[in-house]
């Protein structure tokens, strides 16, 4: 079985997710400016751009952990409009959707790898203990990490806990998965641990946006690259086309900055 | 009777205002821990005032209010009930600030991880946040039921019959060198007593450090 199918029990039903006119400010600081992203079911999105270009801001915003000032949110038949007030019903819809990975991993440090993984569906799905347990340990197996499964998180390394922690958000059924650096806290060989299972979870048809300094996986694995700079998005198009001839001197001078490190 | 005699007889008063009066802080600064971290800025500050109110003001004068300010009420003839009441209270201001600076140490990502789970702000609360921050609090919370215990002592100014008060009233019948026995021993008593919450704690703390990162 596949990642995805073993995530969900069958194949997941491929969504989308669209972004219009998304702005952010902190206090007098614009953070996000009228930003519009389309995402097609069943594709790979990758977000770069320089630090503080706005790039997790936007990410958050998306599973509203960031609450944007205006903007529409649309996913899964849902439309969202977070300037406006949210219910309670659309927010756990969204919750639910989306899945998120953390570049801190963010794992719960007083469970097990298989708590982690098996208590958020109890309490989010209603799942039985069992039913759960047994989830859990099918995706630990998955990742490469049955063995780790009675472990407390502080006992694994920092890209075995990164692919716990993508386990946890795929054991909650997501049809959209948000990454955010996964592999910056990570040293290059573990950080590729980490990219084989998000390459896998891409191969089965997962919807990913993913924030990344990863510029070999932008461009094999990334259906869409988006480059943001200074708010907003200032150029997206094939990874491929965008790498070898960028149109904005901006993601020029950014692509020159990151390939020559 | 002797004086060791006359330090125990108030042992057990000792025992319980402070066991009382502790577990009224335990419980009851859950609560205010909550409002004193709260996004409601009135509610987080009336919980600020009635803390800081309660930490401003010495212990003894509490008692006394509550023992002679009171005219009306439960506490006019109850010394004791006025001791638990006033001890409980304070107890429930200094906790709820403990409680608040563990909440406040857990990292940022825990919350977020539990809300981009989906999970409701109760379940965040109980099953994330708190073990994680009561790991962080014990020892602060043994030190401050150590401080407690001594502290239970002021309510022998009120006509409680604690150890103190005990040790007063043997004092007072014996005006002689003899009369200074009682305090050493009460004295002696206090350590003794605060020792058991010690080492509680300090296994309490090492059972925690292991659940949590082992
Ligand atoms: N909670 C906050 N309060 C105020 N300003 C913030 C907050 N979070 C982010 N910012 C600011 O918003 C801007 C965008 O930050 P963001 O973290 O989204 O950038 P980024 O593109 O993810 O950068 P990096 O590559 O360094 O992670 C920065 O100027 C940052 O200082
Ligand atoms: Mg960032």
């Amino acid at each position: 079985m596949t990642l995805s199918e073993i995530a969900n029990g069958k194949l997941a039903p491929r969504t989308g997710i669209r972004l219009d006119n998304i702005s952010k400010r902190y206090g007098d600081h614009l953070v996000i400016d009228d930003v519009s992203l389309n995402v097609e079911p069943g594709t790979v999105t990758a977000l770069i751009g320089p630090s503080g270009a706005g790039k997790s801001t936007f990410l958050r915003c998306i599973n509203l952990l960031e609450r944007p000032d205006s903007g529409t949110i649309q996913v899964d038949h849902h439309t969202i409009e977070p300037g406006k007030v949210i219910n309670a019903k659309d927010l756990a819809a969204l919750r639910r959707t989306v899945g998120m990975v953390f570049q801190s991993f963010n794992l719960f440090p007083h469970m097990s790898a298989l708590k982690n993984i098996s208590f958020p569906q109890q309490k989010v799905l209603g799942r039985s203990k069992e039913e759960a347990d047994e989830r859990a340990l099918q995706l630990l197996e998955r990742v490469g990490l049955k063995d780790k499964a009675h472990q407390h998180p502080g006992r694994c390394s920092g890209g075995q806990q990164q692919r716990i922690a993508i386990a946890r958000a795929l054991a909650l059924d997501p049809s959209i998965m948000l990454f955010d650096e996964p592999t910056s806290a990570l040293d290059p060989e573990v950080g590729l641990e980490v990219l084989a299972v998000m390459r896998e979870l891409a191969d089965d048809g997962m919807t990913m946006i993913v924030v990344t300094h990863e510029m070999q996986f932008a461009r094999d694995v990334s259906d869409t690259l988006v480059v943001m700079a200074d708010c907003r998005i200032i150029e997206q198009g094939d990874p491929r086309a965008i790498m070898s001839d960028p149109q904005e001197d901006r993601t020029r001078r950014f692509l020159r900055a990151v390939l020559e490190r | 009777m002797d004086a060791f005699s006359a330090v125990l007889q108030g042992l057990p008063m000792t025992i319980v205002l402070t066991l009382s009066a502790f577990a009224i802080g335990i419980v009851g600064a859950v609560p205010l821990a909550v409002g004193l971290s709260s996004p409601n800025v009135v509610l987080r500050l009336a919980c600020r005032l009635f803390v800081d109110l309660v930490r401003g003001v010495p212990i003894i004068v509490w008692l006394f209010l509550l023992k002679f300010g009171i005219q009306v009420g439960t506490f006019k003839f109850n010394p004791v009930g006025a001791a638990i009441v006033g001890l409980g209270v304070v107890s429930i201001a200094y906790l709820a600030e403990i409680y608040r600076g563990g909440l406040e140490s857990v990292p940022r990502g825990q919350n977020e991880a539990a809300d981009a789970l989906g999970l409701t702000r109760g379940t965040t609360f109980l099953r994330v946040l708190v073990p994680q921050a009561f790991r962080i609090v014990s020892p602060s919370i043994a030190t401050y039921l150590t401080g407690l215990l001594k502290d239970s002592s002021i309510a022998s100014t009120i006509i409680v019959a604690e150890m103190v008060f005990q040790s007063q009233a043997f004092a007072r019948q014996h005006p002689t060198m003899e009369g200074i026995l009682p305090y050493v021993l009460v004295g002696i008593l206090y350590i003794v007593l605060s020792l058991p919450v010690a080492y509680l704690s300090r296994s309490l703390d090492a059972r925690m450090r292991k659940a949590v990162y082992a």
